[in-house]
């Protein structure tokens, strides 16, 4: 993704490029060996992760930035202007329910 | 038949034993008669057996699961299969050596009971004085930066005041905050008179809830569970029976839902003779209400039947006398008049029942 599609996503902003996502406390990832799927663990529920789902998460490390993430992942899934906006959401849904931080 | 999908999680009911005496508490009213509760090498063989099975999630719980002198080690041996740990109490015997001790052998969440965003409303219902050591534990909760819900059963007696809850739960730094309407079942259904809201009561509380969890979005997540009575619809309990939980009761007898021994005439597998896998698979008491064969009209028919399974099946015991019957709750139950009766029933003369709690204390003396 270019600069100015970052900027038009935000990803340049305070909010969108200093964060650096990570898993919140009390949050975490396994491989269901019912089905060999990575699930998103917390009290109310296992959630299932997609592929790319799973991928995002296992980034957020507290380290990488949410740019970073994106372009690390950009080789793998296809369209970068897609995938950043789907992973901006994504990781938007997961703070708004604290999941992530 | 084919094989039934596995159970996602388990919920260990440790002890019925319990300091407080909630006058909304859903344990049996008839507490299991004999004191026996399963020790420390049964349940350890229990979570084996359940992650094995394909459990992931685990919530212990009681009954207070901090009367058990071997909590720690329940909550190691539960790690050391990888289950995710989810300890709901009341907080009653938790210091911060305990807690330190907990975490460290793999607690991963804490779900702490409150019963009113006050002390005298909260010690009211509780039948003991404890509100305040409760605030002093969430803060250690926090403190220990271990992730906290807070939970409020609401109804009559406290649905006035979920604003100030919700504050509550965002200043004690919790991630959430469930105002659970309370389920009439065990000592809740005994004292239902004192409990059912009347609806505006309900819908104005489910109003200031709505905005709370816009407000606060971001920082504490806001959950609010119907009143099933109010809704017209029945709550599609335990995702269904036999369909991702299974609970154990104190004794060890394994069980669909934490009421169902409230059915008479089921026969409950003890999970010291027969594995998990067995119990899952082929007991009576776990097949007996999967899938649809089981149903009655109008649920028989019905397209919801999907998606809430005809509802409770303890609750249809309780109020239609028939366990195969459709939850009372819905509307289209031909017994749901009496829930509709219930809306208006009058606590008038009667005194609340508090669940006795230890020793026999017959009610709770209000000085
Ligand atoms: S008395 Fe209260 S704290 Fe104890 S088990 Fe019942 S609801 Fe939970
Ligand atoms: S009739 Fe049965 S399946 Fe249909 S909505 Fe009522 S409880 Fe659900």
């Amino acid at each position: 993704m270019d600069a100015a599609a970052m900027e038009r996503r935000g990803m340049n902003s305070d909010a969108g490029g200093a964060w650096r996502p990570r898993l919140a406390a009390g949050v975490r990832i396994r491989v269901d060996p019912a089905d060999g799927r990575e699930r998103l663990l917390f009290p109310e529920a296992a959630l299932e992760l997609n592929e790319t789902a799973a991928a995002i998460i296992r980034l957020c490390d507290g380290r990488r930035a949410l740019a970073e993430i994106v372009r690390e992942l950009a080789g793998q899934f296809g369209d970068a202007t897609a995938l950043a906006r789907e992973t901006e959401e994504f990781l938007a849904a997961m703070r708004e329910r604290r999941l992530v931080e | 038949m084919n094989p039934p999908p596995p159970p996602r999680s388990l919920v260990a009911e440790l002890t019925y034993r319990c300091p407080l005496g909630c006058l909304y508490c859903s344990n049996p009213v008839e507490l299991a008669k004999s004191r026996a509760e399963l020790s420390t090498a049964d349940w350890s063989r229990a979570f084996a057996q359940a992650a094995a099975l394909g459990v992931m999630q685990l919530h212990l719980t009681g009954g207070e699961p901090l009367l058990r002198d071997d909590l720690t080690e329940l909550a190691a041996a539960a790690r050391a299969c990888d289950l995710y740990i989810n300890l709901i109490t009341s907080g009653a015997g938790l210091n911060e050596a305990r807690l330190d001790a907990l975490r460290a052998a793999g607690l991963d969440h804490v779900q702490l009971s409150l019963q009113d965003a006050g002390e005298a409303g909260a010690d009211y219902v509780a039948g003991v004085r404890t509100h305040r050591r409760k605030i002093a534990t969430a803060r250690m909760i926090a403190r220990l930066k271990i992730p906290l819900t807070l939970n409020f059963v609401v109804h009559r007696l406290n649905l006035d005041r979920v604003g100030a809850m919700i504050d509550l739960a965002a200043e004690l730094g919790a991630r959430r905050v469930e105002l659970a309407s309370a389920q009439f079942h065990g000592w809740a259904l005994l004292n239902r008179a004192h409990l059912m809201p009347a609806r505006e009561q309900n819908d104005r509380a489910e109003e200031i809830v709505r905005a709370a969890a816009e407000r606060l979005r971001g920082v504490i997540e806001v959950v609010f569970v119907r009143n099933d009575y109010l809704a017209g619809r029945p709550k599609p309990c335990m995702g269904g029976w036999g369909r991702g939980t299974i609970v154990i009761d104190p004794a060890g007898r394994a069980m669909p839902c934490q009421a169902a021994a409230s059915i008479r005439g089921l026969e409950f597998p003890d999970v010291r003779s027969a594995t998990l896998e067995e119990i899952w698979r082929d007991s009576p008491v776990f097949n007996a209400f999967r899938g649809y064969d089981w149903m009655k009209e109008p649920c028989r028919s019905c397209p919801e039947r999907e998606r809430d399974f005809g509802g409770c099946r303890c609750q249809a015991f309780a109020l239609a006398g028939d366990a195969t019957a459709t939850d009372p709750a819905c509307a289209l139950s031909p017994h749901h008049r009496t829930v509709l009766a219930a809306r208006t029933e009058s606590p008038a003369s009667s005194e609340p029942i508090y669940r006795a709690a230890e020793g026999g204390r017959a009610a709770f003396s209000r000085q």
